[in-house]
């Protein structure tokens, strides 16, 4: 995640919070929520505030421990870059002015529970700070870990299902991960690391604890307090959006897809395509690389719009844009709070384990809400995968300004008719699926939207592993 | 099924195929009259008569040589080393003319060497050894050894049956002190391992009075799951069992009591290590006699052989790996 500036403010002994640079072409962001109030003992690295961008949410952390002096920019505004959002006290100021706090910070850091349970929202800012307060602890463990050796079972386990091996605790001599570290581990963590379109890495916003009674400011005008004035207590934030499944107001990223969307529809003129493709030589060729279908699904469409870059472009208005360059889109579903579509650009330069891996980074990333808005621009086409639920066919809808958007739902088995060389029919058992293109028609017509469905296919019939 | 020992599972077998076949005969140094040095052909040379139960002079190479002619013509020998110490007197028989005889001539050698084997009698340098490996590394020679009452017979059958010549490895420690149902008729045991007790988290493998060794040894070892491999034929060797067992398991001890170079275990783990490379989850564990002669004292001796303490310990240190 992208640090955010820190500065001492001549003479108040504070330090200062500011708008982070999130990527190179993003001059603004809107502070969607507070963390902490003013007086808030904090550690280093808790988030203090959310900020949403046009490109993506993040979280600002704290560049230092110690209270929170003054917060700066109310909810919802917009500020640009490098703009101060709140001051914190420093180390030793706080130290100085309040001996009893010193051990209580420690503490903290020593990962019992905070003591700061009177104060509003304490539930979700508790989990904040012992994350925080957990991570040294952590980070060490994996450096000791890096020392460790593994067996080849245990290595070859880990290399099958894609275990990082440092997150396991050894009950073998000294620590050793043995074989059945790994199994218990598997057993027990497969649900943490779901794969694409599954699990959403948000924590529900909606669950707010009981909140205490407010101080007396109201929560929309909170006064920004002015360098050498005592500090005035701004009230929380109103609590994050709860999700519609609640009944309340949709949440900001509902509202941005919804807003995204329907700006599509009502400019894009969307047609679908399908295609049926025999996905037996991708599902033997994945068993043996170990990568997903999606890779070598992503692979062939790369390939496929090599051959018919028409579709490897943008369409602004009345302006149309070929790209050399395939800077790959891949939906990554976040559960209920909505999707987000992180770019691999240059993703013609990749093999399939490459591509493999940046879309399981990317995945991981989106999940762990760690994308910055750099990764979320500049895509020239976009695979959607909605597949493990068993549906096999959507429409799906472009993502403006690029003219197509490929579907690809889930392989199932199917008596297929297939023909040998001299022409004999006979019936098989094939894993089949169906792909599904979106296409822009004002941008190209349907010959060439059904060609390149037609060379993607080839492609994936005609996938080899050397 | 009829209760035998080990003992009486190897007669039964030699009477059944006597009675079945005649072309079968039994030859070896007491063996007739006297009824073998343990009793195994007890009352045969009256049910069979001196030409198919023929006691022979003390010359192993004349035993064997004198077998190999009688194969090449069709018959079916059965020889008797007194112990299996005394057959490297017949050593260049059995290795240099019967085993390349195929390979040589295309002759079949259809010949069973019967080798009284093992130690833990306190029977001294001469009479306690286990010379399997030998002949493991002729090519051409079948080489098993049963554990168990039934397969001492069910092997012995195949062993007669088959157009090979084949060592047939009888632990003399066994005879009196393993007993078992035993299938009535001619039944062979194939010439495959047997999975003696099943299990997850450790294997054992061994054969003959090993297997006994290593069952007493992991019967309760804290909670573990231990298999144990019963190998039962050494050529062949069956790699598909063994690379079965430490797919499931991960973690190996091999038990050998012959001494530990070159060992029918050595061969074993050398396969585990080529082929089982990535379902290992420790080191491949060894325990075997060291590379001394058996001793005759009888606590040196005891020192020497792998005892169920000893396979405990390998057993626990790998567990907790």
């Amino acid at each position: 995640m992208s640090s955010s500036r820190a500065e001492t403010s001549a003479g108040a002994g504070l330090v200062d919070v500011t708008m982070p640079q999130m990527g190179v072409s993003v001059a603004e962001g809107t502070v969607v929520g507070w963390r902490v109030e003013v007086g808030d003992r904090i550690e280093v690295d808790q988030t203090i505030c959310e900020i949403s961008t046009d490109k993506i949410d993040t979280e600002v952390p704290a560049p230092i421990g110690g209270v929170v002096a003054e917060i700066l920019v109310p909810l919802d505004t917009t500020v640009s870059v490098g703009t101060v959002l709140a001051r914190i006290g420093s180390g030793s100021g706080a130290a100085a002015g309040a001996g009893p706090e010193a051990p209580r910070a420690e503490a903290a850091a020593k990962n019992t529970q905070p003591p700061y349970d009177d104060a509003p929202e304490s539930g979700s800012r508790r989990d904040g700070r012992n994350g925080s307060a957990a991570s040294p602890a952590s980070a060490g463990a994996g450096a000791g870990a890096d020392r460790r050796r593994y067996s080849p079972v245990v290595q070859r386990i880990a290399g099958e299902h894609g275990i990082d091996l440092s997150q396991i605790e050894g009950t073998g001599r000294g620590g050793r991960v043995r074989k059945q570290d790994v199994l218990a581990y598997l057993e027990e963590g497969a649900a943490e690391e779901a794969p694409l379109h599954i699990e959403s890495p948000y924590r529900p916003e909606s669950v707010a604890p009981a909140a205490p009674p407010l101080p007396a400011t109201a929560p929309d005008s909170p006064t920004p307090t002015v360098p050498g004035t005592p500090p005035v207590r701004v009230a929380p934030p109103p609590e994050a959006p709860v999700p519609a499944a609640e009944g309340g107001q949709l949440s900001r990223m509902r509202r941005q897809i919804g807003e995204h969307m329907k700006r599509s529809l009502d400019t894009a003129a969307h047609c679908t395509t399908w295609i049926e493709v025999d996905m037996s030589r991708v599902e033997a060729a994945r068993t043996r690389l170990r990568v997903t279908a999606l890779a070598f699904m992503a692979r062939a469409v790369i390939d496929a719009l090599r051959e018919h870059p028409a579709l490897n472009a943008w369409l602004e208005g009345e302006r149309y844009t070929q790209h050399t360059d395939v800077n790959l889109g891949i939906a990554v579903s976040l559960g209920e709070d909505g999707l987000i579509v992180p770019v691999i650009p240059r993703a013609h330069e990749l093999s399939v384990e490459g591509l493999a891996a940046r879309i399981k980074d990317l995945a991981r990333r989106a999940r762990a809400r760690e994308l910055t808005p750099d990764d979320v621009r500049g895509g020239t086409f976009t695979i959607t995968n909605p597949g493990q639920y068993g549906s096999i066919m959507a429409t799906p809808i472009i993502n403006l300004p690029q003219v197509g958007i490929l579907d690809f739902e889930a392989v199932v088995k199917r008596a297929v008719v297939i023909t040998d060389g001299a022409g004999n029919d006979s019936i098989a058992i094939r894993p089949m699926t169906i792909l599904g293109l979106s296409w822009d028609h004002r941008a190209l017509d349907g010959a060439l939207a059904a060609q390149f469905l037609a060379t993607v296919k080839r492609h994936l019939e005609g996938v080899t592993i050397s | 099924m009829p209760t035998m020992t080990y003992l009486q599972a190897i007669s039964a077998a030699l009477r059944d195929e006597l009675r079945a076949d005649d072309r079968v005969l039994v030859m070896g140094e007491d063996i007739g009259v006297f009824g073998g040095a343990f009793k195994v052909t007890d009352g045969f040379i009256d049910e069979f008569g001196p030409d198919r139960v023929m006691d022979t002079p003390l010359a192993e190479s004349g035993i064997i040589g004198t077998a190999i002619g009688a194969a090449v013509v069709g018959m079916r020998p059965v020889c008797e080393m007194q112990f299996a110490d005394f057959i490297s007197c017949g050593f260049d028989q059995l290795v240099n003319v019967a085993a390349k005889m195929h390979y040589r001539q295309g002759l079949a050698v259809p010949l069973v060497v019967r080798l009284p084997s093992g130690g833990g009698f306190s029977g001294g340098p001469f009479h306690s050894q286990n010379p399997e490996a030998w002949f493991m590394h002729a090519p051409g020679i079948k080489v098993v050894a049963p554990s168990t009452a039934a397969d001492a017979k069910g092997l012995l059958h195949a062993a007669i049956r088959d157009p090979n010549p084949v060592c047939y490895m009888e632990h003399k420690h066994l005879y009196r002190r393993v007993k078992g149902e035993v299938p009535e008729g001619i039944e062979e045991t194939p010439m495959t391992a047997r999975v003696a007790r099943p299990g997850n988290d450790l294997v054992v493998i061994a054969y003959g009075a090993m297997v006994h060794t290593a069952l007493e040894a992991t019967e309760d070892l804290d909670g573990a799951s231990v298999e144990v491999l019963d190998l039962r034929s050494l050529v062949p060797l069956d790699t598909g069992a063994i690379l079965d067992s430490v797919a499931r398991c991960s973690k190996v001890v091999i038990v050998d009591e012959a001494n530990t170079t070159c060992a029918a275990g050595a061969q074993v783990a050398a396969h585990i290590a080529e082929h089982a490379f990535e379902d290992l989850d420790g080191p491949v564990v060894r325990v075997s006699t060291p590379d001394v002669p058996i001793p005759f004292s009888p606590p040196l001796e005891q020192a020497v052989l792998p005892s169920v303490e000893r396979v405990r310990e390998a057993c626990r240190e790998l567990l907790a790996y």
